[in-house]
Order: C-alpha cells, then sequence, then structure tokens
C-alpha cells in the first residue's frame, strides 16, 4: 500500500513539473490575446499545417525557413463573430528558440506582437513593448526592414533581424490564409 | 487507489503530450562566425606608402545549449591568416559557462568579454563602420579585450546591468603611445591576487537607441609597477529610420607612474541612401571624428601630451546586400597635434558573420 502512495505521490509531482513546463508559455499566450483583443473574447486554438508549396514560397521571400511544419493559430470571436487572429510561432535567435505571438484584426493587419519567451542572455531587447509596438498597423504590404521601418537595437542585432522576418513570414501566411 | 493511479497516469500521458506542443526548446550545438578580409594603404607623414593584403580576423563560434538556463558558448580566433614567430595569432577569445535564470538575472564565468564600450563584446563586421574597428576600439578601449572572469547580468524595466569581476591587467606593459592595451593578459596566467572590477548600465527602452556606460577598477600590477586604474566611458549608439549615429567617450586615469590619464572620443554618423530608391541592400555612406589621446595627461606635461595626441576624419561607405554581409571602404586623414603631421589611410574589405 506504502509502495502505491510513493507511487502516486512520485505520479503527481510528474504531473505538476511537466506541466510547469510549458504552462507559462500557454498562459502568456492567453493573457496577450485576451490583453489585444478584450476580456469577453473567445480564443479557438487550432494548428495549421503548411503545405509544401505555401511553405517554400513565403520561405523564399522572406529568406527564413519556418522553424515547424505547424503553425499555431488561436481565433478570436466575440458574440459568434471572428474579429481576430493570433500567430504563435518561434525564430532562432543566436543559438535558442524565440517564441512569439503576433496578433492580427479579421483584415490581416497587426495589432499587438509581443515576445513570449526569450530565451538567450543577450538581446532581451527585443522583448520591450516600445519596440514591439512598431508594428503595430503593419499589414502584407509593409516593409519589414531592420534600420529603416524597424528599429534596430544595438547588441541584439541578430534576434531584431531574425524577429523581423519572423513576424513578417506570418503576416505572409495569415494574408495567403484569408484570401482562400 | 489503482482507479487514482490510472487517473494519475492518464493526466500525465495527455499533460505530457500537451507540454511537449509547447516545449518549443532543444538540446541543441550552435555553430556561427565571422570573418574580414582587409586592404589597408597607409601613408605616415613624409614617408611613401606602403599597402597590404591582411585576412585580418576568422573566427569560429561554438556554442551547446544543454536546458533553456544552462549553455556553454566559446569564439576561437585566428588573425593575420598564419601563425609563426610570432606573427598571426591563435586565441581563445570567449569560453564560459551561461546560467540564464531569466531576464532579470544570470550569470557567466570562463573566458569572457568585458562589457566596456559598445564594440567588445559585439565586434563582427557588419555592426561597425569602417573596415578597420574605430581607432577609439584600438587605442583607448582596446577592444578585443577578453580573459578570465565572471559577471551576472541582467535587465530589469529597460535597463540592461553587466557587474563583473576579471583578471587584472599587467600595469610594466601600459605606455604612452597604447594607453592600457598592452597591459590585456588575454587569459594567460593571469596574477589571480587581484582583479578588475567593473559595472555597466545601459537604457534600451527607447526604440533604436542603446545609450550607457560602464565604470571599472583595477589595482593593477606588473613585476616592477603596481598602478591604480579606473576606466570610466560613455556610449550611445542610435539605428533606426535608415540614421546611424554612434557617440563615444572614454577616460583611463592612472595613480602612479608618468602616465596620468589616457582620453578619447569618437563620433559616426550614417544614412542609408538606398531607401530613397526602395532597394533592399543598404547603401551608407558615413563620416567620423576621433580625438585620441593615450597620454592625455603626464608628469612631465608639455611635448609628451602632444605627441600621441591626433584627431581623425574618416569618410566611408558601408554597403550591406543582406545583413551578415558588409563591403566597406573607407579614407582617412589624421593630423597629428604635436607637429601637424598628416597620416593618410584607404582600407577597403569584406566582412561576414552567420
Amino acid at each position: 500500500m506504502i509502495f502505491h502512495k510513493v507511487i502516486y505521490i512520485v505520479f503527481l509531482f510528474l504531473i505538476f513539473t511537466s506541466a510547469s513546463v510549458s504552462q507559462d508559455i500557454q498562459d502568456k499566450v492567453r493573457v496577450s490575446l485576451l490583453n489585444c483583443f478584450g476580456e469577453n473574447s473567445q480564443i479557438i486554438f487550432e494548428k495549421f499545417t503548411l503545405t509544401f508549396q505555401l511553405r517554400n514560397s513565403i520561405e523564399k521571400k522572406v529568406g527564413q525557413k519556418f522553424f515547424l511544419n505547424e503553425i499555431y493559430l488561436y481565433k478570436i470571436y466575440n458574440e459568434k463573430k471572428i474579429i481576430g487572429y493570433g500567430l504563435l510561432d518561434n525564430v532562432y535567435g543566436k543559438s535558442l528558440p524565440i517564441t512569439f505571438l503576433v496578433m492580427y484584426d479579421s483584415e490581416g493587419k497587426i495589432l499587438c506582437s509581443e515576445i513570449i519567451k526569450y530565451r538567450e542572455p543577450y538581446g532581451g531587447a527585443v522583448q520591450s513593448k516600445e519596440w514591439n509596438d512598431q508594428f503595430k498597423g503593419k499589414n502584407v504590404n509593409s516593409d519589414f526592414q531592420p534600420g529603416k521601418d524597424i528599429s534596430g537595437i544595438s547588441g541584439a542585432t541578430i534576434s531584431v533581424n531574425s524577429l523581423t522576418k519572423g513576424i513578417k513570414k506570418l503576416t505572409l501566411l495569415l494574408n495567403e490564409i484569408l484570401s482562400k | 487507489m489503482k482507479l487514482k493511479l490510472t487517473i494519475a497516469l492518464v493526466i500525465l500521458f495527455t499533460q505530457f503530450i500537451h507540454s511537449q506542443d509547447f516545449n518549443f526548446f532543444e538540446p541543441k550545438v550552435t555553430i556561427g562566425g565571422y570573418g574580414e578580409l582587409h586592404y589597408n594603404n597607409e601613408k605616415i607623414g613624409d614617408a611613401p606608402s606602403n599597402a597590404i593584403w591582411d585576412f585580418h580576423r576568422f573566427v569560429l563560434f561554438f556554442g551547446y545549449s544543454w536546458s533553456e538556463k544552462w549553455s556553454f558558448k566559446s569564439e576561437v580566433e585566428f588573425e593575420h591568416n598564419f601563425v609563426k614567430n610570432g606573427q598571426g595569432e591563435l586565441a581563445l577569445e570567449q569560453a564560459y559557462v551561461n546560467y540564464h535564470h531569466s531576464d532579470e538575472f544570470g550569470f557567466n564565468i570562463g573566458v569572457i568579454l568585458p562589457s566596456i564600450g559598445l564594440i567588445n563584446e559585439y565586434h563582427e563586421p557588419p555592426l561597425f563602420f569602417g573596415t578597420e574597428r574605430p581607432v577609439y576600439h584600438n587605442l583607448i578601449i582596446p577592444t578585443t579585450w577578453f580573459g578570465s572572469g565572471a559577471s551576472v547580468y541582467g535587465n530589469v524595466k529597460g535597463f540592461d546591468y553587466r557587474v563583473m569581476i576579471f583578471e587584472t591587467l599587467n600595469s610594466d606593459k601600459f605606455s604612452l603611445s597604447q594607453g592600457i592595451r598592452g597591459g590585456r593578459m588575454k587569459g594567460y596566467k593571469t596574477d589571480a591576487s587581484r582583479l578588475l572590477y567593473s559595472i555597466r548600465l545601459d537604457y534600451l527602452n527607447i526604440p533604436g537607441l542603446k545609450i550607457g556606460g560602464s565604470f571599472s577598477f583595477n589595482n593593477a600590477k606588473g613585476d616592477s609597477t603596481q598602478v591604480d586604474v579606473t576606466i570610466a566611458e560613455i556610449h550611445a549608439k542610435y539605428t533606426a529610420n535608415n540614421i546611424t549615429a554612434v557617440f563615444e567617450f572614454g577616460n583611463i586615469s592612472y595613480n602612479n607612474g608618468e602616465l596620468k590619464a589616457s582620453r578619447g572620443y569618437y563620433f559616426d554618423l550614417g544614412y542609408n541612401v538606398a531607401s530613397f530608391f526602395d532597394l533592399n541592400t543598404k547603401i551608407t555612406p558615413f563620416i567620423r571624428y576621433s580625438d585620441i589621446n593615450t597620454a592625455a595627461e603626464t608628469i612631465s606635461g608639455g611635448e609628451k601630451e602632444k605627441r600621441y595626441h591626433f584627431t581623425e576624419w574618416m569618410i566611408g561607405l558601408d554597403v550591406k546586400p543582406i545583413d551578415n554581409v558588409v563591403f566597406k571602404v573607407d579614407y582617412s586623414e589624421q593630423t597629428r597635434k604635436l607637429d601637424d603631421r598628416k597620416s593618410k589611410f584607404i582600407n577597403f574589405g569584406v566582412g561576414y558573420m552567420f
């Protein structure tokens, strides 16, 4: 019986620790979506699988590969009407993935952008609200050029370049999703 | 009990699948590097001009991330393409274990780079104007400055800090012509009885701007001298709206010996003119002005304080077809204060990073 109890406690511990690994990412995504779209929004989560063709054409246009073959898509509803989208993806900084969320209105214009998890010791300044706010209002026709329409950050060059391309990639992708 | 266990198992299994979905980290090796090939043509005073080709630096970066918090990073540098009889140089410029607890706090220990000035930590060729690094970063802040040490770092509300203890300088090697440059021990069997203490603070929450400074103290010692050194510097860099502007000022004080202070500053101003034509290549003409005096204050004064004092104007062009490749060309003229002797330099080169 004691043996059972020990196993049970071990399981509880495992459940707790395995959940906490990712819980912070999910919680942060939820909070960011509600902050951007309002507390009364309903969130429907799905994974969007990239077709080979779509993946290839966007990667070529932007000059950056997708992190995975799947993009995490959040559809945001208010009173059964779709009001926007959130796309969660990753890009590599110098060596570790940067997890970021871009939120769009129903037409594909950026409303909010947020870094959900930054793991590198250097370049963390890309998480600042001020830097992310620069993407507000951009859409598929925008430049997305660091140093031009996006400010650089001295000491965070790799993250700035990588994230700017990542956000451009998601913006092109959403445009494709919406035009279907 | 069995039922409880089954439920726990099911929860664990679903949690596991679910958490894997959102756990994007994987242990991973990172390889990177940078390099630069230079053409240097110099004409010092009335002497005939002299031109060379130099593959100045070839650097490989290796890193490994065991977890999101623990990683190892290293940089091996090979200078001037060849090592023999004191020519060329092979050096381990970085090799440290890093613990990244959170944005607010992390630490590293090993062979590290002091956070002094804008370029020492971020010295890849696409990140600065001019074929060679600014002369300020040769004579006032001697880059690349590396050695054994440990630091604590983090970012709190836009303030980026780093506090570090670092190996001592060798005061026997300080000089009127090069300040502290010769005193760097480069991680080689450094006297452990004394340390350099350094603190750096930057503010980063204005898009495009980095502004800050650092202060360092070292009770440096050699075989025959002992000198307390303080290094104070401020720096700012703005990159936005096609403008790149840089300013740095540094002062080094010495409490013992002929040399009392080294001092210098420079500023850069560049504008990406390709933006007028909507090109993706960045074409940035720039100007730089430097004022450098490695012997700004001496005990004897007079000529000694003028001999190593010079100003420099530089004009140049920085072309980046992509962000990680740069072609550079520049012309500069130095004027020595002592006798108005003029030296002229023409440099061009190509640099890359990945």
